[in-house]
C-alpha cells in the first residue's frame, strides 16, 4: 500500500550525495577523455618510439582520479547502498572473469580476437550496469 | 525481522525521504527497511530507536527463524 508519504523522489541527502559524487566523478572522466584524445592524436602507439609505452599508460593518471571519486562515494553512502553496490560489482566481476576465461580458451583453440581487452572491459561494465539495475529494483 | 517503521513514520506525517534525511541514509534504504528487505546494523537501529524515542525491541521484532541458530 502506498500513499503520498511514500513518494519515490530522492531525499535531500540523496541529492547532496549525488551532487558531491558528480562533482568529483565528471572532472575525472573529462580529464580521461582529454588525455585519451591526446594519446590517440600524438601518442603514436603503433610507432617504434620507446616513449609510446609512456603514452599508453598516461590515461592511468586521470583514471586514478575516477577511482578516488568512486571510493569517496562509497565512504558517503550507507550500509544498504554499499550492499547493493557490492552485488553490482560482483556481477560485473563475474561477467568479466567469464569473458576473460572464454577469450583465453578461444585463443588456445586458435581463434585470435582483436581488441580482446576491450571486449572483457565492455562485458564487465555491462555486467556491472545490468546487475546494478536488477538489484536496485528489488 | 519485522518492524513497524512505516507506521511510526506515517504517524508523524513524514515522507520516506524526510525520515531518510533524519537518519542519514538514502530514501531507498528506508524503503528497504520498511518492506523488510533489509535489517539495519546496530548503529542505524539505535539511531532509529533514538529518533522515535522507543526501545529497539518495540520497533523491531525478530521472526522465529531469527531466534534459533
Amino acid at each position: 500500500m502506498t500513499n503520498k508519504l511514500d513518494s519515490s523522489d530522492r531525499s535531500e541527502g540523496d541529492r547532496a550525495r549525488s551532487r558531491a559524487y558528480q562533482l568529483e566523478f565528471w572532472p575525472g572522466i573529462l580529464a580521461y577523455a582529454v588525455v585519451l584524445t591526446g594519446v590517440l592524436l600524438w601518442g603514436d602507439l603503433e610507432g617504434d618510439s620507446p616513449l609510446r609505452f609512456l603514452w599508453a599508460v598516461l590515461p592511468v593518471i586521470p583514471a586514478l582520479w575516477i577511482v578516488r571519486a568512486v571510493l569517496r562515494h562509497v565512504g558517503r553512502i550507507d550500509d544498504y547502498q554499499r550492499v547493493l553496490l557490492l552485488q553490482a560489482l560482483g556481477g560485473g566481476f563475474a561477467v568479466a572473469m567469464i569473458a576473460s576465461v572464454t577469450m583465453a580458451f578461444l585463443e588456445i583453440a586458435g581463434l585470435t580476437v582483436p581488441g580482446v581487452g576491450w571486449i572483457i572491459y565492455s562485458a564487465g561494465m555491462l555486467g556491472w550496469i545490468i546487475t546494478g539495475a536488477v538489484v536496485g529494483r528489488q | 525481522m519485522k518492524n513497524n517503521l512505516r507506521a511510526l513514520r506515517e504517524d508523524r506525517g513524514w515522507t520516506q525521504g524526510a525520515l531518510a534525511d533524519q537518519l542519514g541514509v538514502s530514501r531507498q534504504t528506508v524503503n528497504a527497511l520498511e518492506t523488510g528487505r533489509y535489517d539495519p546494523a546496530l548503529p542505524l537501529a539505535f539511531r532509529i530507536a533514538r529518533l522515535f524515542a522507543q526501545p529497539i525491541e518495540s520497533i523491531f521484532t525478530p521472526e522465529d527463524s531469527n531466534l534459533h541458530p
